[in-house]
């Protein structure tokens, strides 16, 4: 469930944000779901046990999880998660159109294949 | 805590290391890359006490370990040239270590021994080089150190038990706060195992960060301008490690985050301009070249 990608730019901490991140937006995890604790987590990756808790840190700062003594960490229920994941899936558009509009893909196109998605499918 | 205050060590004419500071927190895993007789490994001995240095010093935990048992049974220093007696078996060695290390973990040794199928009857001598480097690294775990160092220690593992070492590792460093220096050449691995990293290079510390500064601190812009620039692009207050020009795409090394560069770069009007993070095998290759270390230009 969890996976690293060591030929990805990308930070370690960052790719398990978005990870996880990803795996709340598909519905795998679901609000009050416990994630592995940082020491398991750690080890079966085989990375930083400081990088996961960094992780950690991240996505409780962004309210996408929360901590309980001594339990563990468990992703958060609530409105900032349906927030948070539109911002990711939007993030996530970005480069794909990016790349589009520098090869001189016209708007009213971009704007047009939008509304196609959105009323078809 | 290991605490390295602008300490120097010289080998006849040779300086070694030349006033190196730097702090390494407890729990923290720090990778020290550099180049080929930078003084890495001088540093590790310094720091495991075989050296004494000649200027500046070295503490663990606020006390020097140079000729102090007692600090030294809190460290465990992994060589790159490993040296068993000959004869020896591994559970020679596990007798000799258990003797020498009162924190020792017979449990785990049985247990990696497990992992590890090297066997402990036979001759350390009769072992391939990997192997000899899983003993070592069998016994430096056992040991269950404050304080690991390992010295290019990975460098001939076979890719599964490299993983499996990490994760022991990784482990400890939870279970109790193990400390880990760490010097290797493979900069892909130490960038996604360390928290910090130091560069080394003639014996001077050229850049000592946090492995997440890396991008934060250092990316490449990629940037069209058309008419092509006449002369060296600067950008005020942005260090430039290195610029290319190619035609009318010019390629930007620079020493800011991608926000801050990009921002600069697009004060000069460029056509079009992106940026990329680098990785630390980057940074390190710019950085060289920024002092004089370049074999970018070499064609055979």
């Amino acid at each position: 469930m969890f996976s690293i990608d060591s030929r990805s730019r990308m930070a370690i901490y960052e790719q398990l944000v978005q990870n996880i991140i990803g795996l709340i937006a598909r519905g795998v995890l679901q609000p009050d779901d416990q994630l592995p604790s940082v020491r398991n987590l750690a080890r079966d990756l085989g990375i930083n046990p400081n990088t996961v808790q960094k992780a950690y840190q991240e996505l409780e700062a962004k309210g996408m999880i929360y901590q309980a003594a001594g339990r563990g960490s468990f992703i958060a229920p609530g409105e900032s998660l349906t927030d948070s994941i539109v911002q990711q899936k939007l993030k996530e558009a970005r480069p794909p159109i990016l790349s589009a509009k520098r090869a001189g893909v016209p708007r009213e196109r971009m704007l047009a294949l939008v509304d196609e998605i959105y009323e078809k499918e | 805590m290991v605490l390295i205050e602008s300490i120097t060590k010289h080998f006849g004419v040779n300086t070694a290391l030349d006033s190196v500071s730097l702090t390494v927190s407890p729990g923290c895993i720090y990778g020290l890359v550099g180049t080929n007789g930078s003084g890495k490994s001088t540093l590790l001995r310094l720091i495991s006490g075989v050296y004494s240095a000649d200027g500046g010093q070295v503490t663990v935990d606020g006390e020097p370990v140079f000729e102090n048992p007692e600090q030294k049974q809190k460290i465990f220093f992994v060589s790159d040239d490993l040296f068993f007696p000959p004869q020896a078996t591994v559970d020679d060695m596990r007798q000799f270590y258990r003797a020498a290390y009162p924190r020792w973990d017979e449990a785990r040794y049985q247990r990696l021994l497990e992992l590890f199928p090297i066997g402990d009857r036979r001759k350390l001598s009769s072992f391939s080089k990997g192997m000899r480097r899983q003993a070592a690294l069998i016994l430096a775990l056992s040991c269950a150190p404050e304080y690991l160092l390992l010295d290019e220690a990975f460098d001939g593992l076979d890719p599964v038990i490299r993983h499996a070492v990490r994760r022991i590792i990784s482990d400890m460093i939870s279970e109790y706060h193990m400390t880990v220096i760490i010097s290797s050449h493979n900069l892909r691995e130490l960038e996604d195992f360390c928290d910090r990293v130091g560069l080394l290079h003639h014996g001077r510390l050229l850049l000592e960060c946090a492995v997440d500064d890396i991008q934060l601190g250092f990316c490449k812009v990629q940037a069209v301008f058309n008419p092509r620039p006449s002369e060296k692009i600067a950008l005020g207050g942005i260090r430039i490690l290195s610029q290319e020009l190619h035609g009318s795409v010019a390629t930007l090394i620079c020493a800011a985050g991608e926000e801050d560069a990009l921002a600069a770069v697009n004060a000069l009007s460029p056509m079009l301009a992106e940026a990329v993070s680098l990785t630390l095998e980057e940074v390190f290759i710019y950085e060289m070249e920024a002092v004089g270390y370049d074999y970018s230009k070499i064609v055979f």
